[in-house]
């Protein structure tokens, strides 16, 4: 069972790395190389900070995007094209396929990830500064909330097509970035219908603000273990909950 | 090898829309060993029976069975069969070995094994040259002709072809009709679907025919034809068309008349009718030159039934 997840996975990597997405990711790289050189010649004692900024932002932007605009296509692209006929039509199971083929796309996100973050690293030895342990939380978080996503849009593009699943997927990362902070404005906590609504909202759809810590990194502020372990284990759940999901779905799903 | 009984199915658009039928109690079955053609013409519901014995999609009703000789678990049963669905596009940045390879592993088909099959067939449908390039360079031709091997790679007893022809050029049709005669001679059982006659006249020895989701037909091609009231005899005889006109008049036996000349004359007549013409020839001495019996085509037979 498992050869076969792995077998699925191996070619899907292999076909998305040959698409050339990968130039793009080091096109990405050496942005980061030259904001930071261009920073550093006009930020005094703070080209440190621009890097981790640049770099973050630009990882982030970069791993979602991979997770959105390849998550989109992941199923649609192989049921509109008959591909997947060619896969289960062999003894391989519905589950298998699919694990293999959100394995394949997971395995880009990380190769994604390494590569960018390793040039953040590179960029901020170089400039003299040391990385804390923060910043490797918060490029963990970065790689849940990409993986979020991709669980997110796979979902919607069971069930609706290719466009509608981009929108309510972009629509779900903004909103869950801001939810925390809309509960909390006047116009919000005077009303309390639209008080419950959100609270609601916050408690069943993905809470992606759970998985930013960007500015605790770049202002060099701590957080507790807990929280950290906490908004893992939140990220790893939610993406447990959407996978049985997708599997449910896709199970059930008429491949017309 | 596989057998459906009172499959029905029926789609909607969304709720508003009318129910469309595709397939409206269907039953056949296919026994092994046998090359069967699924013929009708586009929308008459063959790839939509095709999905629903993949299990792609699920009949409304009705029921999909598999001979136990193929296994009696999925995988068990999915390792024995070979599918290739209709104008395949597969990845379009792996290479036809990465393609081969991965189809192949995934049917558990040994390294060791997989390598000289694909070897043998990519030189059998002349892609040996192409397989290390990019699935995206291949004409359609080619991609057909590696879907085929795809779906026969790993050997299996129980082949399904989703228009198997399309795309192909006369020699590429000729050279898929060659291999799918020569795999069936190995004892493997063959259903394919088309919409062109003469391709499922050519090799299969039963039709299945479908219009508008029923079963029209399903037997022997040659039991068709031969069964058909279209059978003419052509006689072409000797002697003057006034003569052999007394002979036969009254009788109305004589369908069509050529007059060849003063001396022969081509007579066409009904199959019925062949022996009363005969012997009224024979009784007045009339010399028969040739005796030919002209069938209609499956092509014919086809669209007079679906006109029907």
């Amino acid at each position: 069972m498992n050869s076969k997840i792995y077998t699925i996975a191996y070619y899907t990597f292999k076909e998305v790395l040959k698409s050339k997405v990968l130039y793009g990711v080091l096109f990405i790289g050496l942005a980061i190389m030259l904001s930071v050189f261009v920073a550093s010649e006009f930020t005094y004692g703070a080209p440190f900070r621009v890097a981790i900024d640049v770099g973050l932002g630009l990882l982030s932007l970069s791993s979602l995007g991979i997770s959105l605009f390849l998550g989109v296509n992941l199923l649609s692209k192989e049921i509109e094209s008959r591909t997947i006929y060619m896969i289960i039509s062999r003894p391989v199971t519905r589950i298998q396929f699919i694990l293999g083929k959100l394995l394949g796309l997971i395995g880009v996100l990380i190769v994604n990830t390494l590569i960018l973050s390793t040039m953040i690293v590179l960029v901020t030895v170089l400039l003299g500064n040391q990385i804390e342990g923060l910043f490797f939380w918060s490029i963990l978080f970065n790689f849940l909330e990409s993986l979020l996503l991709l669980l997110v849009v796979t979902a919607f593009s069971l069930v609706t097509n290719t466009v509608l699943s981009s929108v309510f997927s972009f629509v779900l990362l903004i909103a869950g970035h801001f939810i925390a902070d809309t509960q909390n404005i006047m116009f919000v906590t005077s009303r309390p219908l639209l008080s419950e609504v959100l609270k609601f909202y916050h408690y069943v759809l993905p809470g992606f603000y759970k998985l930013n810590i960007k500015d605790y990194v770049l202002y060099k502020q701590t957080l507790p273990t807990d929280f950290l372990i906490m908004n893992t284990v939140y990220g790893l759940s939610y993406s447990a909950f959407l996978l049985f999901l997708i599997i449910y779905i896709f199970n059930r799903k008429n491949l017309d | 090898m596989v057998k459906l009984e009172q499959v029905e199915k029926i789609f909607k658009s969304d709720l508003l829309a009318q129910p469309f039928v595709a397939l409206d109690k269907v039953s056949f079955n296919i026994p092994d060993g046998s090359l069967v053609g699924f013929l009708g013409a586009n929308g008459a519901g063959k790839t939509t029976s095709l999905k629903i014995i993949m299990d792609f999609i699920r009949p409304d009703s009705g029921q999909v069975t598999f001979s136990p000789s193929l296994g009696n678990s999925r995988i068990e049963i999915f390792k024995k069969i070979g599918f290739l669905p209709e104008r395949p596009y597969f990845y379009p940045n792996l290479n036809g070995e990465e393609f081969l390879n991965m189809l192949g592993t995934l049917s558990e088909t040994p390294k060791a094994v997989l390598r000289p099959r694909i070897k043998h067939w990519s030189q059998v449908f002349s892609i040996e040259h192409a397989l290390k390039r990019p699935l995206k360079t291949y004409s359609k031709g080619m991609l057909q002709r590696i879907g085929f091997l795809a779906a026969i790679l790993h050997d299996p007893e129980f082949i399904i072809l989703d228009e198997p022809l399309s795309g192909l050029d006369p020699v590429g049709r000729k050279g898929l009709k060659d291999v799918i005669s020569e795999v069936h001679k190995k004892g493997k059982t063959i259903f394919f679907s088309s919409h062109v006659v003469p391709d499922i006249e050519e090799i299969c020895d039963r039709v299945i025919f479908l219009e508008k989701g029923k079963l029209i037909y399903d037997g022997s091609v040659q039991t068709l034809i031969h069964s058909s009231p279209n059978t003419e005899i052509a006689i072409k005889v000797k002697g003057n068309r006034e003569v052999v006109e007394n002979i036969l008049k009254g009788e109305n036996l004589v369908k069509s008349w050529d007059d060849m000349g003063s001396d022969y004359q081509y007579i066409k007549v009904s199959a019925e009718s062949k022996q009363k013409t005969l012997s009224l020839l024979v009784n007045h001495s009339i010399d028969i030159v040739s005796l030919d019996v002209e069938k209609p085509t499956l092509e014919e037979i086809f669209y007079k039934i679906k006109n029907k």
